[in-house]
C-alpha cells in the first residue's frame, strides 16, 4: 500500500511538474500584452516600454520560467502584474467563495444522483425509471448557463426566495446571506453534475445487481432490493468514489461559467478576468493551483479507492 | 482614445432589429417622475459592464476606472458635465492670458482629502509636475506643453512653452487629477481623493462600493452609499432588475426594453455619446492604399441599416461626433449608393476583392453580418475574424497588422489619431498634421473649432476609414431614482446629484 501511495505521489508530482510547463508556455503563445493593455490604447511606445521594464517582461522566456517554478517551491506563486497583490493572497481571497460553492454543488450533485440513479436501476424496463434515465440524459446535455438563467427566473425573480446575482459584502461575516448567494450557482452546478453521475450510478447498480454475491444474498431469503441494499451498494459507493475526480474536475469547469453567471467573487471569475487582461502571472498561478487540486482529488480517490476495495489490494 | 467598457457596451448589440418602443431621448440629468421625498441615506446599486483591473489612477487606463473614481473619488482642478461643458472643480475660477501661454487657477479652500488631510497647493503643483514627469502614468505626455507650474497662496499658475487649446479639456481627465503629495495609500486597491465619495471597498470580481464624503468640501452627495455591481450578462442584468437587487443598468441592451419594462416600474433612456464605431482600412497595402477603394466601401454600406439594427445611436459619418467640437454633418462624403461603389471599384481595376475584418470577439454578429452582406452587394467578400481583445490590441493595434477593423472609439474629442500617422489607423497626411497643429495653437475657440472641421472633413473625403455610427448610451433607470447621469456614461460617471426616493 505505502509503495502504491509512493508510486502514485511520484505520479502526481510529475504530472503537476509536466502541468506547470504546459501552462506557462501555452500562455506565451496567446497574443497580447499587459503591459500595453496597462497603457491603454493611448499609451505612448515609451510608456509600454516603462511599464514592461518595471514589470520584468524583457526577461528571456527560460529565465521566466525559471524563476517562476522557483517560487512555487518555496511556496511564492508569483505577483500580479496588476494589482500587486501575490497570487496566493488572491486565490485565498477568492477561495473562501470558490471552494464552498464546490463542495454545496458536490452535495447537491450526490444528493440528487445517489437515490435516484439506484431508484432508475431498480425501476428498469418500467415508466418511472425510464423516465428518470432519459430525464437525466436530456439534463445532463443542458447548457450551464441556460440552467441558471431558469432558476434565477424561477426562485430569485418569480418567488422571490433567493437572490439573483452577487455574494454579500461582508462574505462570511454574513453566514446565512453568503449560504444564500450560493444556494442558487450551487444548485446549477449540482443538478447538471448529478444528472451525469446518475447516470453512472445506474449502470452500477445494474452492474451489481447481475454480481453473484447479489444473486446468493438473495437465495439465502433476502428480497432482491434488500439483497442489493445491503451487499450492492457498499460496490456501487466505490465506484462513484472513483468518478469523483472527474466530477470534481467537472464542477471546477463549471464554476468558471457559473461565477460569471452569477457575479460571484470567486477564483473562477477571476481567472476568466485574469486571461482577459493578460495578466500572466496571476493566470499561471490559478491554473497551477486548480490542476493540482483536481490532480490531488485523483490521487486521494485512487487512494481511498484501494484502502476500501480489498480486491485491489489483492491485486497489487 | 479606445476605451475597453466601450468595446463590452458594443458588445451588447442583440442580433435583431428593433424599434425602440417607449425609450426617452434625454440630454438633461435622469428621468424624473419620483413623488416621494429623496431619502439622503439611501443605498443605490448600479450596473456596470466592465470591471477595473486595479484602481490605480496614475497608471491603470480604462474608462472602467474613470467611471467609477473620476468626480466621484478624485477630482482634478477642473471638470466637464456630460455635454462636455468645462467646469470648475478643485479651482473655482480660472483665467487663460490671451497669449494662451498662462493659465492662473485659484483654489477651492478648506478642501480636504478622505483620509483628513489638507489639500495644499503645493500638492496640486507636485500632481501635475509628477504626471508630467513621470511617462509610467496615463495622459502624461498631455502636459507636455506645459513648461512651469507654480503656487503663490491659493493660486496655480501654469506656464505654457506655446499654446495649446486642448490643455483645459485634458486637464479634467487622467491628466489633472489631484493626489496628496508623499502620500501612502496603496493606490492599487485604496483610494485618497477629495470627491464627494470616499472609496468604501472593492470586492474584486463583484462590486465597488463607495460612500458619501460626509467632510466634502462642496454640496454632500444626495445618497448614502453607491454599489457598483459588475455584471457582464446582459440577461443577468436584467434578472438583477427584476428581483430588485440593482436600480440602474448602464450599457443596457434596447432590445431588452419589454422586458425589463414587464418587470417593473423602469424607464429607459437614451443618452448622447461620443462613442465612433469606427471601420478603419489599413491603407498601407493595395488596394486599400487606393482611395476610390476605400471610397467604395464607405459608400456600399448602409449606414441607416446599422443604426437601425444595433437599436440606438446615430449615422456618423467623419472622425468628430456631434457633441465634440469641431462637428459638421459629413453625410455627403459618403451616401449609400451601391452603384457608385461598383463603379468606383471598376475604375481602380479592382476585381473580385477579398478582404479580412478583424474585431473583437465581444462585438456580436450584427454589424459584420449587415456588412458582409453590404460588401458582397458590391462585389467584395468579406471574412470575419472575430478575435480575443488581447489579440485584437496585439494584431491590429500594435502590430498594424489588419485590413478591416472596427472597435468602439468612446473617448471624446480624439482627434488627434488622425493626425498622428503612427496610430493603428495608418492615416498620414500632412494637411490634416498641420491643421490639426493649428487648431491646438489658436488661441480663439471658434477658430480652434473651425480648423478641426476642415481637418475633418478631409479625412472623411479622404476615406481614411469609416465611421459605422454614433453610438448612444442606453440606460434603464427604476422608479424613484433622479439625477442619474445618462449622457457619455461609458465614459464619466459623475453622481453628486443622484438621489433615491421611495415613490
Amino acid at each position: 500500500m505505502i509503495r502504491y501511495a509512493l508510486t502514485r505521489g511520484a505520479l502526481l508530482l510529475l504530472g503537476l511538474f509536466v502541468a506547470s510547463a504546459l501552462i506557462f508556455l501555452t500562455l506565451r503563445v496567446l497574443p497580447g500584452d499587459v503591459a500595453q493593455q496597462i497603457a491603454g490604447t493611448n499609451g505612448t511606445p515609451e510608456q509600454v516600454a516603462a511599464i514592461r521594464e518595471s514589470l520584468g517582461l524583457n526577461a528571456p522566456l527560460w529565465a521566466q520560467y525559471v524563476d517562476w517554478i522557483g517560487g512555487v517551491f518555496r511556496g511564492d506563486l508569483g505577483t500580479s502584474l496588476y494589482t500587486g497583490l501575490t497570487v496566493t493572497a488572491e486565490l485565498a481571497e477568492k477561495a473562501r467563495v470558490t471552494v464552498p460553492l464546490g463542495i454545496l454543488s458536490l452535495l447537491f450533485a450526490l444528493a440528487v444522483s445517489i437515490p435516484l440513479g439506484v431508484l432508475s436501476a431498480l425501476r428498469r424496463g418500467r415508466a418511472d425509471g425510464t423516465a428518470l434515465s432519459v430525464g437525466a440524459q436530456a439534463v445532463a446535455a443542458v447548457p450551464v448557463v441556460w440552467a441558471g438563467m431558469m432558476l434565477v427566473v424561477v426562485f430569485a425573480v418569480w418567488l422571490g426566495l433567493l437572490p439573483a446575482q452577487g455574494f454579500p459584502r461582508g462574505g462570511w461575516s454574513q453566514p446565512v446571506d453568503a449560504l444564500r448567494a450560493l444556494i442558487l450557482p450551487a444548485l446549477t452546478i449540482g443538478i447538471i453534475e448529478g444528472a451525469m453521475l446518475l447516470r453512472f450510478v445506474r449502470s452500477a447498480t445494474l452492474q451489481a445487481i447481475g454480481q453473484d454475491y447479489v444473486r446468493t444474498a438473495a437465495a439465502k431469503g433476502l428480497t432482491r432490493n434488500a439483497a442489493l441494499i445491503r451487499h450492492g451498494l457498499p460496490n456501487v459507493g466505490l465506484s462513484v468514489i472513483s468518478v469523483l475526480g472527474l466530477q470534481v474536475a467537472g464542477i471546477v469547469v463549471g464554476a468558471v461559467i457559473i461565477e460569471q453567471l452569477f457575479s460571484l467573487p470567486g477564483i473562477g471569475r477571476m481567472l476568466v478576468s485574469d486571461v482577459g487582461a493578460r495578466d500572466l502571472p496571476m493566470v499561471q498561478g490559478e491554473l497551477l493551483i486548480l490542476t493540482g487540486f483536481v490532480l490531488l482529488v485523483g490521487f486521494f480517490v485512487d487512494l481511498v479507492h484501494r484502502l476500501l476495495d480489498p480486491r485491489q489490494r489483492e491485486a497489487a | 482614445m479606445l476605451r475597453r467598457t466601450a468595446l463590452a457596451a458594443t458588445a451588447l448589440f442583440a442580433a435583431s432589429a428593433l424599434v425602440l418602443a417607449g425609450c426617452t431621448a434625454s440630454t438633461g440629468p435622469g428621468p424624473t417622475g419620483a413623488t416621494g421625498e429623496p431619502d439622503a441615506d439611501a443605498s443605490v446599486a448600479i450596473r456596470l459592464v466592465l470591471e477595473p483591473g486595479n484602481l490605480d489612477i496614475r497608471q491603470t487606463t480604462g474608462a472602467a476606472l474613470d467611471q467609477v473614481l473620476i468626480d466621484n473619488v478624485y477630482q482634478g482642478l477642473v471638470s466637464r458635465t456630460t455635454d462636455q461643458e468645462i467646469v470648475p472643480a478643485l479651482a473655482s475660477d480660472w483665467e487663460v492670458s490671451d497669449d494662451g501661454l498662462t493659465y492662473t487657477f485659484t483654489l477651492e479652500e478648506g478642501v480636504t482629502f478622505h483620509d483628513g488631510q489638507e489639500l495644499t497647493p503645493q500638492d496640486v503643483v507636485w500632481s501635475l509636475q509628477t504626471r508630467k514627469d513621470t511617462p509610467e502614468w496615463a495622459d502624461s505626455a498631455r502636459l507636455a506643453n506645459v513648461s512651469s507650474i507654480t503656487a503663490d497662496g491659493q493660486t496655480v499658475t501654469l506656464t505654457l512653452a506655446q499654446p495649446d487649446s486642448s490643455l483645459l479639456w485634458n486637464l479634467t481627465g487622467r491628466a489633472g487629477i489631484i493626489l496628496k503629495e508623499g502620500d501612502t495609500v496603496d493606490y492599487q486597491t485604496a483610494a485618497n481623493g477629495t470627491g464627494p465619495f470616499v472609496l468604501e471597498e472593492w470586492q474584486q470580481g463583484a462590486s465597488i462600493t463607495l460612500t458619501r464624503n460626509d467632510a466634502y468640501w462642496g454640496d454632500a452627495a444626495g445618497v448614502g452609499e453607491v454599489v457598483f455591481q459588475y455584471i457582464a450578462e446582459d440577461q443577468a442584468a436584467v434578472n438583477a432588475a427584476a428581483a430588485g437587487e440593482v436600480d440602474v443598468l448602464t450599457g443596457f441592451d434596447p432590445n431588452l426594453t419589454e422586458q425589463i419594462e414587464q418587470s417593473g416600474d423602469w424607464t429607459v433612456v437614451l443618452g448622447t455619446a461620443t462613442d465612433k464605431s469606427v471601420l478603419a482600412m489599413n491603407s498601407t497595402a493595395a488596394p486599400l492604399d487606393d482611395q476610390r477603394v476605400r471610397q467604395a466601401i464607405r459608400q456600399a454600406i448602409d449606414h441607416d441599416a446599422i443604426v437601425e439594427a444595433v437599436g440606438a445611436g446615430q449615422t456618423l459619418y467623419g472622425p468628430i461626433p456631434e457633441p465634440d467640437p469641431g462637428y459638421e454633418d459629413l453625410s455627403d462624403t459618403a451616401p449609400y449608393d451601391p452603384e457608385a461603389a461598383r463603379a468606383l471599384l471598376e475604375e481602380a481595376g479592382v476585381e473580385d476583392l477579398e478582404l479580412t475584418l478583424t474585431i473583437p470577439a465581444d462585438y456580436g454578429t450584427t454589424i459584420p453580418q449587415i456588412l458582409v452582406s453590404d460588401f458582397n452587394e458590391v462585389g467584395i467578400t468579406l471574412e470575419v475574424d472575430a478575435v480575443d481583445f488581447g489579440v485584437w490590441v496585439n494584431d491590429v493595434y500594435t502590430n498594424k497588422d489588419y485590413e478591416l477593423s472596427y472597435v468602439n472609439h468612446a473617448e471624446a474629442r480624439d482627434f488627434e489619431n488622425w493626425a498622428n500617422p503612427d496610430y493603428y489607423f495608418t492615416y498620414d497626411n500632412p494637411e490634416v498634421q498641420d491643421l490639426y497643429e493649428q487648431s491646438l495653437r489658436a488661441t480663439d475657440e471658434a477658430e480652434a473649432d473651425a480648423l478641426l472641421a476642415e481637418a475633418a472633413r478631409i479625412v472623411a473625403e479622404d476615406a481614411a476609414a469609416d465611421w459605422l455610427f454614433n453610438w448612444a448610451g442606453v440606460s434603464a433607470v427604476a422608479a424613484g431614482i433622479n439625477g442619474m447621469p445618462v449622457d457619455s456614461v461609458n465614459a464619466r460617471l459623475n453622481l453628486a446629484e443622484l438621489t433615491k426616493s421611495d415613490g
